[in-house]
């Protein structure tokens, strides 16, 4: 018997504590080691700079923190009516979703600098990226468990004569807590992200604002102080949402990250129906919004617009070509990078299971780890590995490796134990195990984490070509926000947008396929 | 239709040419026509996957016929519910795993739109062998406990049709014996109309007034067996001769039903 196949015992765990020592002395001794390349500030370094700008630190954070928690709230508040919609009126969901996957798709590189011009000065972009940044996040596993509940607990009010809204009152609403408490949990440590990279584009006050000028001044102990402080925070955020969801769950949470619901293709061209749904409002809320708020347009690109300047107009070529390099150059890092994040953390994943004894302290780490804003310690990774291709593929295997980690981490510990046990009888080895039971078992955890990693990805990539490398299409987008380039930027964003989902819909396809081989009962639901 | 009268006082059921195929054409109840008549216990017994629980799913108004129809007390089962007149404890673990025994109890009353009544609720408790665990959940009592708890919540609402679809399947043969004594004494005294699955032939020579034994799928009925034993029963009745020819009468039913079927690989 694996002690890992079975639930996790609430004792106290002090490898998590051994973990967190032993990062903290390797970093402490390779910064010793690497002192004079300017590139690494030791745990000292970093407390000594923490105290002496203790005030300046901690103002910016108030500031961050503030808008993080305004957008955290709004959008957590958008993600719950988005799902009570789906639940209310269930043929709105493909529809729902899809439009919620194309906004969260929106690059924030490109949205923050549009919503600088829409919102003028002030914290309304912070709030607005804080907010993008989570509701998806929480809407997914709430929408899943709005409905995970088993038939006969809605049998049993229905056999009192009562209809939807007792089921919603007596059964739903509490049996989707754990995966509302889920949702929140990674939303909290990425609303304090969206927060920061709002930050980014030209607030006055803030984390963000700190971290840019540190990086223009090339203060490396600045870097890593603030780096640490915002890592610090999202891992407070992310355990302070844990202990209260333990304190709130009385039964065992089911899951981590719930795999959104599959799409039930009910005929051949039903999911091209919804798509085109969901294009249509898509542009009718683009367009309306831009129409109902008078937005200049200037800057306040209409659909047409983005037609025009990619098909119709002059230059449009031009433009088509500037776009179609700009995207080459970013896929030499996009690409390697996901694959090593995914590969990467399902096999540790997988590894670890082979050799338990790791693993608790290794998957403390993860997870705590994982609600490190990756993105606000993408200064760090230039700075280590440089403005090539090394420091990016990094940076974007790290965003994507963590989540994946943790996911597959849970996935394989899903694996019904009456089967282990049935295997254990027979005295099958380790590896039959992980083969037949575990590794079907993670793979819904995995392809999660795999869609989920393409939007991620996207972020962190721009992100660092728009920071660090002046490259790609995250630079572009930079460039032509700065150039006042409206049309090229609105045009960035649509294929970007455009092309995540896409990469997104790819691996649900491939998900199906594999899935449908390897996993059968996991698709007929 | 003038059912009033009978919903509230003890419904009798009649299935009027009921079927019901589950799309992709499994057929489970061939037309069945059949009435229990109103304040009594029947037992329902038949091989596993016979359609017994989709029976009762189609009594309790959980499933659409595919043909024919339920009436209970004369009407659609939808008349029934909307009174709260019926519970059924089902075969699969139904309790809700955030609230407590007390809580899952008390969940059917609030279902019920009807008082709160902690009396009520602790005697049935206690009459279940639940005493001590009223605060405990669902996920730290064992399965028999957790069937004991179903059929003590399907019973406080004290409805007019309790269906109970293998209530004790899990429940060790003491406390069964103890709940067969129990039970019968408190239905008959409320004139509830039961019907209950169970794979257990004394057990349904025990609880029920009349037993009816289904074929394999799709389900038809091979055996109406009435139970003459008085109720209560007198103690040891288990061993008395007559008991032992109804157990024999039902298991030689089921053999017959079973031997009529077509081999398990045709359907
Ligand atoms: N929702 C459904 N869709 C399709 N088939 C179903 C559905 N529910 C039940 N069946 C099928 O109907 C048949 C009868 O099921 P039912 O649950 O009524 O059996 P049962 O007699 O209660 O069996 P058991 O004694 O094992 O509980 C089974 O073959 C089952 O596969
Ligand atoms: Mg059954």
């Amino acid at each position: 018997m694996i002690p890992t196949a079975k639930r996790p015992v609430s004792r106290p765990d002090y490898t998590g504590l051994l973990g967190v020592a032993a990062v903290l002395l390797v970093w402490e001794l390779a910064g010793r080691a690497l002192a004079g390349a300017y590139i690494l500030a030791t745990p000292l370094d970093v407390l000594a700079h923490i105290l002496q700008n203790a005030g300046l630190i901690g103002r910016a954070l108030r500031e961050t923190l503030g808008n993080a928690a305004i957008g955290f709230a709004a959008g957590n508040a958008v993600a719950i009516l988005l799902a009570s919609a789906a639940l209310a009126w269930p043929r709105s969901e493909p529809v729902v979703s899809g439009l919620a996957l194309l906004v969260f798709c929106l690059p924030l590189v490109a949205t923050g600098p549009i919503l600088r011009v829409l919102y003028g000065p002030g914290n309304g972009p912070q709030i607005t990226l804080a907010a993008l940044a989570v509701y998806y996040t929480t809407f997914v596993p709430l929408l899943v468990g709005l409905r995970a509940a088993p038939a006969v607990w809605f049998d049993l009010v229905r056999s009192y004569g009562r209809g939807r809204i007792a089921e919603l009152r007596f059964v739903r609403a509490r049996a989707s807590l754990p995966y509302l408490f889920a949702g929140l949990q990674i939303a909290a440590p990425a609303a304090f992200l969206g927060a920061m990279v709002g930050e980014f584009t030209g607030a006055e006050r803030g984390m963000g604002v700190l971290t840019i000028r540190a990086m223009r001044a090339l203060d490396v102990s600045a870097i890593w102080a603030l780096a640490s402080v915002a890592a610090a925070v999202s891992i407070l955020a992310y355990a302070a949402v844990g202990l209260l969801a333990r304190l709130t769950l009385t039964e065992s949470p089911p899951v981590i990250l719930a795999p959104p619901p599959q799409p039930r293709l009910t005929g051949r061209h039903v999911p091209f129906g919804n798509a085109a749904l969901v294009l249509l409002f898509a542009l009718l809320i683009w367009w309306g919004a831009m129409e109902a708020f008078h937005l200049s347009a200037f800057f306040a690109k209409r659909p047409v617009d983005v037609w025009q300047a990619l098909v119709t107009a002059p230059d449009a070529a031009e433009t088509r070509v500037r776009l179609a390099v700009a995207l080459g150059e970013t896929s030499v890092f996009l690409l390697p990078g996901v694959a090593a994040g995914l590969a990467l953390g399902a096999g540790l994943a997988i590894a670890l299971m082979l050799a338990p004894a790791l693993g608790a302290g290794a998957t403390f780490v993860a997870v705590a780890l994982r609600s490190v804003p990756i993105v606000a310690t993408a200064p760090l990774v230039v700075l280590a590995f440089g403005r090539g291709a090394v420091g990016t593929i990094t940076l974007v295997a790290v965003m994507v490796f963590f989540p994946t980690f943790v996911a597959c981490r849970h996935g394989l510990r899903q694996a019904p134990g009456q089967v282990l046990d049935v295997f254990d009888s027979y005295a099958a080895g380790p590896v039959l195990r992980l083969w037949h039971v575990q590794i079907p078992a993670m793979l819904p955890a995995f392809f999660a984490a795999a869609r989920m990693s393409v939007p991620a990805s996207v972020l962190a990539v721009t992100v660092v070509e728009w920071l660090a490398t002046g490259r790609g299409i995250g630079s572009l987008m930079a460039l032509s926000a700065s150039l006042s380039d409206y049309d090229l930027l609105w045009s960035s964003v649509v294929i970007v947008a455009l092309l995540s989902v896409l990469g997104y819909a790819g691996i649900g396809v491939m998900e199906r396929r594999i899935l449908a081989v390897y996993a059968a009962e996991q698709v007929t639901r | 239709m003038g059912s009033e009268a009978d919903i509230t006082e003890s419904p009798g059921i009649q299935c009027i040419g009921l079927s019901k195929a589950f799309p992709g054409g499994v057929e489970v109840i061939r037309p069945l026509d059949l009435t229990l008549e109103g304040g009594r216990t029947t037992a329902l017994v038949g091989p596993s996957g016979c359609g017994k629980s989709t029976l009762l799913r189609l009594i309790a108004g959980l499933e659409a016929p595919s043909a024919g129809e339920v009436l209970i007390g004369g009407a659609p089962p939808a008349e029934i519910l909307r009174k709260a007149g019926l519970s059924m404890a089902f075969q699969d673990h139904s309790l809700l795993p955030w609230r407590t025994v007390r809580g899952n109890i008390e969940l059917a009353l609030k279902l019920a739109r009807k008082p709160a009544d902690p009396r009520a609720v602790r005697d049935l408790v206690r009459l279940v062998g639940l005493d001590g665990f009223a605060e405990t959940r669902p996920g730290a009592l064992s399965g028999g406990m957790r069937q004991r708890a179903a059929i003590a919540r399907a019973m406080v609402t004290e409805p007019r049709l309790l269906l109970l679809d293998e209530p004790f399947g899990a429940v060790d043969e003491m406390t069964r014996r103890q709940l067969a004594d129990d039970l019968p004494r408190i239905w008959e005294q409320r004139r509830t109309t039961t019907l209950l699955v169970t794979h257990s032939i004394p057990e349904a020579v025990l609880l029920a007034d009349r037993i009816l034994v289904l074929s394999p799928r799709p389900a038809r009925i091979v055996a109406d067996l009435a139970v003459p034993l008085p109720h209560p029963h007198a103690p040891g009745v288990a061993a008395t001769p007559e008991f032992n020819a109804i157990v024999q009468a039902v298991s030689a039913a089921l053999a017959r039903g079973m031997a009529a079927a077509k081999p398990l690989a045709a359907q």
